[in-house]
């Protein structure tokens, strides 16, 4: 079998899929970052190889998500893109003629406007993370019950109380102050999963034209209650597609089928990178004020990246272009 | 005798014209350091907290001419054009300043053009008689003070950045072009001491540049184009640096060779706050790419870069779509 690997670096979770020459998954892995990028990613590749046969050929790389510069140089990436484009480039291959894609993850949430096939508009949350995957894991630990199980209990709810979404510490507020006034807990778990796509469509949504079919994605679209709060508050269809939770992944190993396209070979170091010894450092340049935080990536003893500095200084030094500044 | 310019807000537009000035009065005009991680810092902890981000860096600039020189130029801009003001937090700003600890005298004069009858040569020669008593030589500097404003003015008028005007200005042009073929052209729209700081606002021209867009920023538009555009709004802007943002957001959108454009917005901005909305409302009337930023104490440099990723990824998308690749 040939086919793309596609690699999803988030601030919540690390996601590995490998795509066929056609560009059905053929395999997914949804696993939590827990701050340790390099080791996840490592791990991740060794289960990836474990299920797929023998022989499996790897024809192309791609990595998107926050984690994406370090993890490129990780494992040898033919492209390295942005999460919006990744996100879109999925949803147009698993959901064909969407028009419009919710997509909220650990600490970002963004919305892309698609028309005709071609991403016309989109936007990021910017100063402000409330009613994020974090906010709803934290809340989740804080109630005491699965995460898993947060959106069917909130399905349970008769009457969703009203929960102040705007900032994530004054919903928890306010949501305390409902539990000590007796009020349900499946009701306020409905009521949260309002207040945040209330929140969501007005600072992340604001003023778009979001048009059916409506595709919600990214780890928090496995919360059964935040689906049908988007579907109560915008009066039209929701859908979940199938890898909701991987689709940057899969957009990434699309994004790497076109580059080697172009350029007719991979870099991709193959499945043993899982086994090479990656330190990562960072130090703070003292060549100037503004003291740039300059992060190293070493592999086997022998530096292979750095990046952070604004002059270039160091990252240059390597001879690498992938850096973040 | 040695004059203080801050490297911050209304240098951008002014500078020339107020170095000439003291220069031909005999004064040495000294400038603040390009901003520093220590210029903002020192900023945010001499500042209020409710000012936005450009004023609070401008704090730390201030901090930075204490004890280089025998004065600091600050003059209070209320008003610098009949019947418009500049930003409010202008014209406090003298006041704030002059809280601060340990600074040498301040050049603090009141520029108010909003009423005819104030003459802006009195101010001219107030500042003036500080340095001579000779009337006919404050009149030269004035005169040959404006004459190096317009052609600055001039400069940035063909497509100069700020930093490249002022080089050509003191013949330090190098032998490298300026200008190379981009694929694409880009609008920036924002504050000057915004977009052209390259520190607060993480190197977004240049990022752009590298990224193989071109730049073109509201300071490229003549001044008579801005006002007529900035007529289309139903109702007259009595803000001075609105109305300039208006006016070139308006004019770029009408241009087909430009592709997209970006709004730069400092975080607690009041007025961008609402031009931002005014160009975004334009923008997606027009159905032009559009992205909002907004430049606020974080130093991550990933959320600039995935957003700028993502905005030219549609930009060339629907470029591409537009040629029917």
């Amino acid at each position: 079998m040939k086919g793309y690997l596609g690699i999803d670096v988030g601030s919540v979770s690390t996601n590995l899929v490998f795509l066929n020459e056609g560009g059905i998954v053929r395999e997914a892995i949804y696993l939590r970052t827990q701050g340790q990028p390099i080791a996840t990613v490592q791990k991740g590749l060794k289960e990836l190889n474990g299920r797929l046969p023998d022989g499996v050929k790897v024809r192309g790389a791609g990595v998107t998500g926050s984690g994406r510069h370090l993890t490129g140089v990780l494992v040898g990436a033919d492209t390295v893109k942005n999460e919006i484009t990744a996100h879109a480039v999925a949803s147009l291959l698993l959901v064909p003629g969407v028009q419009t894609i919710l997509e909220i993850g650990g600490q970002d949430s963004k919305i892309i406007i698609l028309r005709n096939g071609v991403v016309t508009d989109f936007a990021m949350n910017t100063v402000c993370a409330a009613g994020t995957g974090s906010f709803l894991d934290q809340q989740a630990a804080r109630l005491n019950i699965p995460i898993e199980q947060f959106g069917e209990i909130a399905l349970q709810a008769e009457s969703p109380v009203r929960i102040a979404g705007r900032c994530a510490v004054f919903a928890e507020s306010d949501m305390i102050h409902k539990q000590q006034m007796g009020c349900g807990l499946p009701d306020i778990l409905a009521g949260l999963c309002e207040a945040l796509v209330r929140n969501y469509l007005n600072n992340v949504g604001k003023g778009k034209e979001i048009l059916a079919p409506v595709v919600f994605q990214g780890g928090v679209a496995a919360n059964v209650g935040m689906a049908k709060a988007f579907e109560k508050a915008l009066e039209l269809p929701v859908t979940v597609p199938a890898h909701f939770d991987v689709m940057g992944a899969v957009g990434a190993a699309l994004l790497a089928r076109e580059a080697v396209a172009r350029t007719g070979v991979s870099r991709f170091k193959g499945f043993s990178v899982a086994d090479s010894l990656f330190k990562t450092g960072s130090f703070e340049c003292s060549g100037c004020p503004n003291m740039c935080e300059v992060v190293e990536v070493a592999e086997q003893g022998s530096v292979i990246a750095r990046w952070g500095d604004r002059c270039g200084k160091w990252s240059e030094d390597v001879g690498k272009k992938e850096k973040i500044s | 005798m040695k004059v203080g310019i801050p490297r911050a807000l209304l240098y951008y537009y002014y500078y020339p014209m107020w170095r000439t000035f003291f220069e031909e009065l005999g004064a040495e005009v000294v400038l603040s350091s390009p901003s520093t991680r220590v210029t903002l810092a020192q900023g945010l902890k001499h500042a209020v907290d409710e000012v936005c981000l450009p004023v609070k860096l401008f704090f730390g600039h201030v901090l930075d001419l204490a004890g280089k020189v025998d004065y600091i130029f600050l003059p209070r801009m209320v008003s610098v054009e009949h019947h418009k003001y500049i930003c409010p937090k202008f014209l406090g700003l003298p006041d704030m300043i002059r809280r601060l600890e340990g600074l040498p005298d301040l050049i603090g004069v009141d520029v108010n053009l909003y009423r005819k009858d104030r003459d802006l040569y009195t101010v001219i020669n107030n500042v003036g008689s500080l340095f001579t008593g000779n009337k006919l030589k404050i009149f030269r500097a004035y005169r040959s003070s404006i004459k190096t404003l317009q052609k600055y003015y001039r400069l940035l008028h063909l497509g100069l950045m700020p930093a490249e005007a002022l080089a050509v200005l003191d013949n330090k042009v190098g032998d490298k072009p300026l200008n190379y073929p981009f694929e694409l052209n880009v609008a920036v729209i924002g504050h000057p001491y915004n977009i052209y700081d390259s520190y607060i606002s993480m190197n977004l021209t240049g990022r752009l540049k590298e990224m193989g867009a071109a730049v073109f920023t509201a300071e490229h538009v003549p001044e008579k184009t801005l006002r007529s555009n900035a007529a289309r709004l139903p109702k007259k802007l009595f803000w001075s640096l609105g109305q300039r943002m208006i006016g070139a957001a308006f004019h770029y959108l009408d241009r087909p060779d430009i592709s997209g454009l970006v709004h730069v917005a400092a975080f607690g901005c009041g007025p961008d706050s609402m031009t931002g909305e005014l160009i975004e409302r334009h923008a997606r009337a027009l159905r032009a790419p559009f992205l909002n930023l907004t430049l606020d104490e974080h130093t991550g440099e990933a959320g600039i870069v995935t957003r700028l990723e993502a905005f030219l990824d549609m930009v060339r998308w629907k470029k591409a779509e537009a040629a029917g690749i």
